[in-house]
């Protein structure tokens, strides 16, 4: 068992309720597939430093959970097809640090240069 | 001997030389990594106000010869910075 970072960003034209269906996706996803999250971290809409396919704005979700090597193929196999995800990204961790929240503030982005 | 080195000595210096601009500076060459030593800061792709210290006006990274970063991290720098660039942080 390995520790494991995955961020999502979604579309910003969702809605509150099909958000949470996306959070709750992906959480049922590592849970079914051997993994355990350790904690889920909302960083809310922020904005790209470029446009990504005509999107300037994203919500940003960002799980750190244990799994393996088929919690991921899973979760990448379903974030490839599901149409309300613009990008994902998964970093492999020796030592996961659950304590410092680098987006807690919401100023972080319109503080740019 | 003696003499020489006396000599050597008194000689005046002129004070503009080291005012020069193409003089190289001592200080420039002993700087020390601001990311390595106790009490650094992480290098992380979530920690995007330290990220954007290493970064060009256009997006580019910088080079250790400027940011006198060492090499060790210099090589984690640049996979965190790519990393930050796919979500579209930076």
């Amino acid at each position: 068992m390995n520790f494991y970072e995955h961020t999502l960003i979604a579309r910003q034209d969702l809605s509150t309720l099909e958000l949470e269906g996306v959070e709750n996706k992906y959480k049922d996803i590592i849970d079914k597939n051997a993994g355990k999250i350790i904690k889920v971290e909302k960083w809310g809409l922020l904005s790209f430093a470029k446009k990504i396919r005509a999107y300037n704005k994203g919500f940003y979700i960002h799980y750190k959970f244990q799994g393996e090597s088929k919690t991921l193929e899973e979760i990448r196999k379903s974030s490839i097809i599901d149409n309300s995800l613009i990008r994902h990204l998964t970093v492999k961790y020796k030592k996961l640090d659950t304590e410092t929240e680098y987006f807690k503030d919401k100023d972080i982005n319109e503080k740019k240069k | 001997m003696k003499r020489k080195n006396n000599k050597f000595n008194k000689r005046p210096q002129n004070p503009l030389n080291k005012l020069s601009l193409f003089q190289k500076s001592d200080s420039r060459f002993s700087k020390k990594c601001p990311l390595s030593g106790k009490g650094a800061p992480a290098v992380d792709y979530k920690n995007i106000k330290l990220l954007r210290r290493y970064i060009s006006d256009t997006d580019k990274i910088m080079p250790s010869r400027i940011t006198s970063v060492s090499q060790n991290k210099q090589r984690k720098l640049t996979t965190e910075i790519k990393k930050a660039k796919i979500l579209g942080l930076l």
